[in-house]
């Protein structure tokens, strides 16, 4: 298996890097860590002729309780024991990524962009072919819920949750300006699923904001997967809440690893606002949330376990926020 | 840790020996057969059947030949002659003849001139077929069939091979037992996961040979394959085999990608390389084979076991592979450790349109063996004894004989047993400990080396070794046996030194080469350490001989009064008079230059007169019992093996540390297979055909393993030695399995045990109103 050439491209300013995204438009990808883009390009999936490293673009780097460039390594984040303090669910979600090897590579703007993932999307040219391909590369059909209009590859970043409960903001820059928007507004949650972002054409994810808020809130994240390391996140829980003596001033939750895209539930938190946190609420919610999502079966566990787990870990995310907040039962 | 220096006065043999050849694979020196390069040396690579079963119609190889850059485009009719690793079942081709029978099966093989040149050409490949049925059930397989998978199925139907065997009487003893277990196991199919993909280089020169570089386990199988299929004579085929990295059985067979590089080289005059990457490794398998097992098992009110009756449909791939000797495997590898009186087997194995199933460490015992201890788990429970004491009840003697005539040598299996339950605080934590922790035993039983070389004619040892030594003093080891990671290398040198008596950096093992390795049958059924070992055994005493007639010559007393000492040939009643190693051998030179020595090994005749009654015997057996401490998250299903206590007989250990090594890695495979690998397929599709989807535990994962090292000398092993490579396998998953019954009160037989699976059983066993430990 090898990579087929590509012309690399790297800029060493955002302006240069989005002048190269408007001359090479729709024939390019930003290359980050890599640890995600180059094994989906040795398997020939939505290969460009071009690709822009950002890692020489001094504005995607530096890392604060505030800004978090998106070009930060994860393996620099997680060593930060300031955001660990003031993040303690980040620090959990950073420390699940794939290995310590990948985190030395891979970024926090490469996770929050993680292409999704499928059984029958992340496989070799060969094994794709002899399928006659599928809606997310080169066909025109898909094989998990067979039809063809939408694409139900899994969303399988580890930190998009706990930062979507955490309020984050993403700075974002492409050719037409600047703009900031809710980190989940970046994720298409009405698309086809075959994009996974909103991002215009050439748009980059410049930082990651966490505003005031997100520091008074203890936070946790806790991933189900097949193995203690290595894999992707076959269920990735996050919450995020501000308690007052057991009562809930603010709860947000959010999951990944189950749809297209990571989703925060906040029809089902606002009741509990101002309520005593107590375990039959937590189990109610924790049953509304399982009863919310809709995993299908394109990954290694079965789909009806993965819906049965949510109701679990985030009955246990939240548990460990309570824990984290000192606050009882 | 062992104590620093090796029992009973040897001075390396016992002790913990570092491989030799380490310092070269840690510093990336050692040469595997990807970091060969020869001169003009062409990329092979391979058209893949993307259909699991179809006829060729046509294959249009034009447009790939004309591509500028392609020497050669080979399609099946090139070399039609089928092989196979058993002489019985030739049912592969280098390259598909007529037929396609899985995704993945080679339907063309192109050279050229680099990887882009011969990718583009495999494109332009087109290829015309007529889809037959799949078969992928091999339940349905049992019965006549549409579209047989090979036309030497029984009747019409998919069966590669039937075994029907009796021994006592089955139905007499059930009749008259006090208690009966049924437990119906299911296994997945699982792969060996090797570190290095497979690669070939073949080079045709133009003195009319063929030289073949191969990761192989076996390259004299490899080496009459080459023969046969090529229509050249085995003395015109050089076969060599670089450092391997990881075999497991995986590399055991002849396989069809080493015989078409090799006639890419034929065809181009040039030579070629053929290296593949992980998805071909998946798609080539011939890994465990995926089994269900349906056991009953009888015994009277004392736990004693009375009867066996087992029947089995294995799911065997598009190959025969080493399937007949799995077929019988399967059920006689169940005739130990204990003594079962009487014993009916019904195995059938079956064609399907999946990659091919083969031998995997522990190959045929590890799926039975779990069935089996997961029985008697249950039997005890229902007699109301220990599992411990229901395994002393029940243990096969020393020098014994089973009732399908197995001879059994040497066994500790009552040591190992003691051993394990007092270091594991079995007494006061079985059935004891809080709900969702649990612990566990499962116990083992293994061949150490098939006593049937799978060639009979000619009739030549199973192992030989040769060594030479010049003045230098360096002595020179051949021998076909291959090291593929297991340390065979470092106990061939050992095993000289010590004879010899001479320090170990003196012996240089020299790499596998038909042309001047005498012949060992290779790294498979565990058969290196105690067949290679004797034969190296009596090489050396040999070799020592002819010094001690020099060392003889020198001092003026007779042979039989010098005695090998460190370098030193010395009188034995005066050690003062001695002379140097050196001089000894120099002297022994004086007539014939350079000292050559041989030794050989073949097991003694042994097993019964009726059909297959050789399957499973063995010059000796290895015999185990382990104990696992597992802790289960009851509300999602996860669990941890906490710690394995390992007591394992392998006779006496030459190597503790590879002894060790083979333990936990054996301990780490038999997890894999317990908790989460498998082959997973949809229809004929492997879906998983990557070390990412494929799920080989991480070290995270890894228990905290104690070896228990317990044998006593088997009389005919070296030095007393048996196996270590394969054994130590098959006790880990049924031991993990009792634990987790111990844990949460059910009983899994459906593998892997998967999380979802555990929450399954557990919900199951609450709605039958069947609480456990207090919970």
């Amino acid at each position: 298996m090898h990579l087929d050439p590509f012309e690399l491209h790297r800029p060493s300013s955002l302006e240069e890097a989005l002048r190269l995204a408007t001359a090479h438009a729709g024939g390019f990808d930003y290359l980050a860590g890599g640890t995600d883009l180059l094994p989906n390009y040795k398997m020939h999936l939505n290969l460009r002729p071009h690709l822009i490293a950002l890692d020489a673009v001094a504005e995607l780097r530096g890392r604060g309780l505030e800004r978090l460039g998106a070009m930060e390594r994860l393996a620099d984040l997680e060593r930060d024991t300031e955001l660990a303090r003031a993040y303690p669910g980040f620090a959990d979600a950073l420390a699940e990524v794939a290995t310590p090897l990948v985190r030395a590579s891979g970024t926090l703007g490469g996770n929050l962009l993680v292409e999704t993932r499928c059984f029958f999307f992340n496989q070799s040219h060969f094994w794709r072919e002899s399928l006659g391909y599928c809606l997310k590369a080169e066909g025109d059909r898909c094989h998990v819920v067979p039809q063809k209009e939408r694409c139900y590859a899994t969303f399988s970043g580890d930190l998009a949750p706990v930062l979507m409960a955490l309020d984050a903001e993403a700075e974002l820059a492409g050719p037409g300006g600047r703009r900031r928007v809710p980190l989940g507004a970046i994720y298409d949650a009405a698309g086809d699923g075959i994009r996974r972002h909103r991002l215009g054409p050439g748009e980059i994810v410049v930082a990651v904001h966490l505003p005031a808020a997100a520091r008074a809130r203890a936070s946790a994240y806790l991933k189900l997967r097949v193995r203690p390391s290595f894999d992707f996140p076959e269920l990735g829980a996050a919450a995020a809440a501000e308690l007052d003596g057991g009562r809930v001033r603010s709860l947000a939750v959010a999951v990944g690893g189950l749809e297209t895209y990571p989703r925060r539930f906040d029809e089902l938190t606002a009741p509990l606002v101002g309520e005593h946190l107590s375990d039959d609420r937590l189990r109610a919610f924790s049953e509304a949330v399982m009863r919310a999502v809709r995993p299908v079966h394109n990954t290694f566990l079965a789909p009806d376990y993965r819906r049965k787990m949510t109701r679990v870990y985030v009955r246990r995310a939240v548990e460990k926020v309570r824990e984290r907040s000192g606050a009882a039962a | 840790m062992g104590s620093a220096l090796p029992p009973d006065g040897f001075t390396l043999l016992g002790g913990r020996i570092p491989y030799i050849e380490g310092p070269l694979k840690v510093t990336g020196r050692a040469e595997y057969t990807d970091d060969l390069q020869r001169p003009g040396m062409l990329v092979g690579r391979l058209l893949r059947s993307p259909w699991a079963h179809a006829r060729i119609r046509s294959i249009d190889v034009s447009a790939a030949r004309s591509l500028p850059g392609v020497y050669a485009v080979l399609t099946g009719e090139r070399y039609p002659t089928p092989f196979g690793v058993l002489p019985i079942t030739h049912d592969e081709t280098a390259i598909a003849v007529g037929k396609v029978r899985y995704i993945g099966d080679i339907l063309a093989a192109v050279a050229a001139q680099d990887e882009p040149t011969a990718e583009r050409a495999i494109a332009l490949i087109r290829v015309e077929v007529e889809p037959l049925a799949e078969h992928t059930d091999p339940k349905v397989g049992v019965t006549p069939v549409t579209d047989p998978i090979h036309d030497r199925g029984l009747n019409g139907s998919n069966v590669q091979k039937e075994v029907a065997q009796h021994f006592g009487d089955v139905d007499a003893a059930f009749a008259r037992a006090a208690q009966t277990v049924r437990v119906r196991g299911s296994f997945a199919g699982v792969t060996h996961a090797f570190t290095e993909p497979m690669a070939t280089i073949a080079e045709a020169t133009p003195d009319g040979r063929l030289t073949v570089w191969s990761a192989t386990q076996v390259p004299h199988y490899l080496h009459r394959a080459l023969s046969e299929v090529l229509g050249l004579p085995m003395h015109r085929i050089r076969v060599i085999k670089p450092e391997v990295g990881g075999g497991f059985g995986g590399k055991s067979d002849p396989l069809p990608h080493e015989i078409a590089c090799a006639a890419l080289a034929l065809e181009t005059g040039r030579p070629v390389k053929v290296l593949f990457d992980r998805e071909d490794v998946f798609l080539t398998n011939h890994g465990r084979h995926p089994t269900q097992n349906d056991l009953r098992v009888a015994a009277d009110a004392d736990g004693r076991l009375l009867a066996y009756d087992l029947s089995a449909v294995i799911d065997g791939g598009a190959w025969s592979s080493f399937g007949t000797v799995t077929t019988y495997y399967n059920g006689v590898l169940a005739m130990g450790p204990y003594r079962v009186p009487n014993f009916r087997y019904h195995g059938r194995r079956v064609y399907t349109n999946r990659p091919p199933s083969g031998a995997m460490r522990a190959h045929g015992g590890t799926n039975v063996r779990y069935t089996v201890e997961v029985a008697l788990d249950e039997l005890a429970e229902k007699v109301g004894i220990d599992p411990f004491e229901l395994r002393r009840r029940n243990a096969l003697p020393p020098h014994s004989t089973t009732v399908n005539q197995f001879r059994i040598t040497s066994t500790s299996f009552l040591a190992c047993l003691d051993a394990v339950r007092a270091a594991s605080g079995w007494d006061a934590a079985f059935r004891q400990l809080p709900y969702g922790e649990g612990i566990g035993l499962g116990c083992g039983f293994y061949i150490s080396g098939s006593n049937s070389p799978i060639h009979f004619t000619p009739k030549m040892p199973q192992s030989t070794v040769h060594l030479k030594v010049d003045m230098d003093g360096g002595i020179a080891v051949h021998s076909m046996q291959a090291d593929i990671g297991q340390g065979s290398n470092t106990l061939l040198a050992a095993i000289v030194a010590e004879v010899v008596g001479v320090a170990l950096e003196r012996v240089h093992v020299i790499r596998v080469d038909s042309d001047v390795s005498p012949i060992d049958l290779g790294s498979y059924s565990s058969r290196v350490t105690f067949m290679m070992g004797n034969a190296a055994r009596r090489a050396a005493e040999d070799l020592r001989t002819r010094l001690v007639r020099g060392a003889s010559e020198l001092l003026g007393y007779p042979p039989e009064q010098i005695r090998v000492g460190r370098e030193r040939f010395e009188v034995a009643h005066r050690p003062d008079v001695s002379v140097t190693y050196l001089e000894a051998l120099h002297r022994a030179m004086e007539r014939t230059g350079a000292l050559t020595a041989a030794g050989a090994y073949s097991s003694p005749p042994m097993g019964g007169s009726f059909k297959g009654a050789r399957a499973g015997t063995a010059p000796a057996y290895s015999f185990a019992a382990y104990v696992a401490r597992v802790r289960v998250d009851a509300e999602t299903g996860e669990y941890r093996v906490g710690k394995m206590w390992a007591a394992f007989d392998c006779g006496r250990p030459l190597n503790r540390l590879a002894v060790e090594g083979q333990i936990e890695g054996s301990i780490h495979m038999g997890l894999g297979q317990l908790m989460g690998e498998t082959l997973n397929y949809r229809g004929a599709r492997l879906m998983n055909p990557s070390l990412l989807d494929y799920k080989i535990p991480m070290p995270a994962q890894m228990p905290e393993v104690e070896c228990l090292l317990v044998g006593e000398d088997d009389p005919e092993g070296p030095f007393g030695a048996k196996e270590a490579g394969e054994g130590p396998l098959v006790a880990t998953l049924p031991a993990v399995a009792n634990a987790l019954y111990d844990a949460v009160g059910v009983r899994f037989t459906d593998l892997p045990i998967t999380p979802e699976k555990v929450v399954k059983g557990i919900e199951l066993r609450q709605r039958e109103g069947r609480p456990w430990k207090g919970e």
